[in-house]
């Protein structure tokens, strides 16, 4: 039992600090993608790759927009593998909730 | 204004919106929609003593009734759908609903087929999307808080619920507050 209390106390509270104190994701975690306009050549290859089907390509008003939502995303990284120009990065963060569907989506344009 | 202080105001931050808008605490109950059990996984973790949601006055249920937010996981599948859509009604208002996962939010990797919905808010109104495959359980923590949150901007309308229009009074702790 001596042994038992001795471990208790020699390990104290393991319990996260979260809400208090920001916590953040291990190295390699897989959160949040962003999508960077600059790098982006509009080629597609994310979409074709995306296993849920969440980020879409379309025209609208002249301009090529590169929609990602981030509801449904299961944040796999096949969109960050795939592109060819480093466009897209999985973020380590992963505070998403939301109290709209429209808050979770993220796009770039830009003029043909 | 010191770091100290500034963690103790944060950390008192849902407790305190917990308090004003459900009395003492916050009841959920965890509703499985076909899920794959990842989820469930996360879940679990939130009431182990490592994320140690109780310390907010935050419990996880074992019924419907006795639940103030339902925490749903899964695209909704066609054998869960009726047994969702009981367990919301049977939940007492102002009731809260949580879609976790990415699954809940949009389908998700089952999407939309002949055997699963696409999502919670086919079914039934949607107050706050946890996405993540399966989210972290400080992403449940962070959604609950949004969640909580939201309860107190929501204009519910207490008076004109169903029971208490045959007449029973007092029967929420909740009457006096919104």
């Amino acid at each position: 039992m001596l042994d038992i209390l001795k471990k208790t106390l020699k390990t104290g509270s393991q319990t996260t600090k979260y809400p208090q104190i920001p916590d953040f994701a291990p190295a390699g975690f897989r959160g949040k993608p962003e999508l960077f306009a600059d790098r982006c050549t509009y080629c597609g290859e994310c979409v074709t790759a995306c296993p849920p089907g969440v980020i879409c390509l379309s025209e609208k008003n002249g301009d090529k927009v590169l929609t990602l939502s981030y509801c449904g995303c299961i944040f796999c990284g096949r969109c960050e593998e795939v592109c060819p120009y480093g466009a897209i990065k999985l973020t380590e963060e992963y505070e998403l909730a939301s109290k709209t569907k429209d808050d979770l989506i993220t796009s770039i344009r830009r003029k043909l | 204004m010191t770091v100290e202080y500034e963690i103790e105001i944060m950390g008192q931050r849902l407790n305190e919106r917990i308090k004003k808008i459900f009395g003492r605490s916050l009841h959920i109950r965890e509703v499985d929609a076909g899920s794959c059990n990842a989820c469930e996984v996360e879940a679990t973790a939130l009431s182990n003593p490592i994320y140690d949601i109780e310390r907010f006055g935050i419990h996880i249920v074992a019924s419907p009734r006795h639940a103030d937010m339902l925490l749903v996981t899964g695209p909704v599948t066609r054998n869960m759908e009726l047994a969702l859509l009981k367990t919301y009604n049977a939940t007492p208002s102002p009731k809260l609903v949580a879609a976790m996962g990415s699954c809940a939010c949009n389908g998700g990797i089952f999407g939309e087929t002949y055997a699963t919905g696409g999502g919670v808010d086919r079914y039934i109104p949607v107050d706050v999307y946890i996405p993540g495959c399966p989210p972290r359980p400080q992403a449940v923590i962070f959604g609950i808080m949004v969640a909580v949150d939201k309860l107190s901007q929501k204009k519910t309308p207490y008076s004109e619920t169903p029971y208490l229009n045959t007449g029973i009074k007092g029967t929420t702790r909740l009457e006096h507050e919104i």
